[in-house]
């Protein structure tokens, strides 16, 4: 890659301060640093990963509105998280996660279950039970 | 608290904070001699372990190799962590920060707070080093961020122990005792080119170094059919993720190899490696490529779409490249002893 050749794709990293540093060669093939901000490829690559799991989430809006899975289930696909994960961030068991992802056994949670769980998650009880 | 730690940015994490922590101690190395002295460019494809249920591919060693590698090279000491009491990780930490000691430390990307949205997955082989303290709050030196950060107690606590696949287990590094460093040397250098090329050709199982890259290829050409045209796409987007996302990129590695072995060419007094090292920067070229044509897939907006046959030959194109150089690499340098 030549020193001109460096993508400025910004899109994700503007807004942060995370930049890629780049390695290019100059005119004389001596090797540079330059700061990118993006590429489109990565981009790209990116955008499709989070596209894929919102239309998977829209999926399981579907079977909460049809009172099959529980808003559980949603905010875990939403937050990619998965029941190993939660399970050590929140202490509970995983087949306990995976249950309580089924309305019926959602429903019969307490209210510090449900405390504890969207602390885990880092989000409120309220958004845990609704499908925000 | 604050250490009088001076923060550079960096293309990979763990050199960043490797060549910033040598340089608290008086070392000036460049961030491409850190890589190539730490054997850092590798190629691993391992469906067995699995990120968001997809096989892992990766473009570098094990978190904590390339300081490992670098320091005892340099004959310097260091001192690693590894906790199971979260508790006791932060107590460890304050009093290392007390005695004036920079610590650096592995923590997962998910919960960072300064990390835009779009990167937070569960990828827990990010490097930072902790720099300093006032109350709560611990100034951080993130390589890929161009300026220091902070964290708090908590969220600190929360990234050390981050869950999923690799978790860090609060593991964290410092280096220990400088006195006995001695100097990059010719044959420093030499030593850590050779081991690279063993890392590269010579570990008998096909998911590592250039055969790793076949056997990505020989799978890939699979992917459509076995998975269907969706999960295919995902897993192609994973690879790309982790080729060119920062601190992980492949091509972008190669890139710092080819700068490494332009600094190893000054060391060493060989001209050779020059001409090597534009070689490397072809390879990254191809791995650029590769991403490309791969974001064109995803997108499926060409009128005549590539395939996936035709990705897994650009692959199988970028092994033999770099077998090439590697085989070079390592009949000018010495005997490839077996590791």
């Amino acid at each position: 890659m030549k020193v001109n050749e460096v993508p400025q794709d910004g899109k994700i990293l503007e807004s942060s301060g995370v930049r890629d540093v780049c390695y290019a060669t100059d005119e004389n093939g001596d090797y540079k640093q330059i700061i990118s901000v993006g590429w489109d490829a990565k981009n790209v690559a990116l955008d499709f990963t989070w596209e894929s799991i919102y239309e998977e989430c829209e999926e399981i809006k579907k079977e909460v509105l049809s009172g099959e899975k529980s808003p559980l289930a949603y905010h875990l696909h939403r937050l990619i998280m998965t029941p190993e994960i939660l399970s050590d961030y929140s202490g509970f068991s995983k087949r306990d996660i995976r249950r309580w992802c089924k309305a019926k056994h959602f429903v019969k949670l307490q209210k510090e279950q449900l405390e504890q769980l969207a602390c885990a998650l880092r989000i409120s009880v309220e958004q845990l039970t609704s499908l925000d | 608290m604050q250490l009088d730690f001076i923060h550079k940015p960096s293309g990979h994490c763990e050199n960043g904070v490797v060549s910033n922590l040598l340089r608290y101690y008086g070392v000036e190395m460049s961030e491409a001699m850190v890589f190539g002295l730490g054997s850092g460019l590798f190629f691993a494809h391992m469906p067995f372990i699995r990120l968001h249920g997809m096989a892992v591919t990766s473009f570098r060693p094990l978190p904590g190799d390339i300081f490992s590698r670098v320091l005892s090279l340099l004959n310097i000491k260091i001192k690693r962590y590894k906790f199971r009491d979260r508790e006791r990780a932060m107590r460890t930490l304050d009093s290392l920060l007390e005695r004036g000691i920079p610590v650096g430390m592995l923590v997962g990307v998910y919960h960072l707070p300064y990390f835009p949205k779009e990167y937070r997955f569960h990828f827990n082989a990010h490097n930072i080093c902790v720099t300093g303290k006032e109350g709560d709050v611990y100034t951080v030196s993130d390589p890929v961020v161009v300026d220091k950060c902070t964290l708090t107690y908590d969220e600190l606590k929360l990234v050390r122990f981050a869950s999923g696949t690799y978790p860090p287990k609060g593991r964290m590094y410092h280096i220990a005792d400088v006195r006995s460093k001695c100097d990059v040397t010719a044959e420093t250098v030499r030593r850590a080119i050779v081991k690279n090329c063993n890392r590269m050709l010579k570990i008998p199982v096909p998911m590592f170094g250039v055969k790793g890259i076949r056997f990505l290829a020989w799978r890939m050409r699979k992917w459509e059919g076995r998975m269907g045209a969706k999960r295919a796409a995902l897993n192609l987007a994973q690879i790309v993720r982790m080729n060119e996302e920062i601190g992980t990129g492949g091509a972008g590695f190669r890139f710092i190899y080819a700068a490494f072995l332009q600094e190893a060419s000054v060391i060493m007094n060989e001209p050779r490696l020059r001409e090597l090292s534009a070689e490397m920067t072809i390879a990254g070229d191809m791995w650029r490529d590769f991403s490309y044509n791969a974001a064109r897939l995803i997108k499926k907006r060409d009128a005549e779409p590539i395939t996936y046959d035709q990705l897994a030959d650009k692959l199988v194109a970028i092994s033999q490249k770099e077998e090439a150089i590697f085989r070079d690499l390592a009949k000018g340098f010495g005997p490839c002893k077996q590791m």
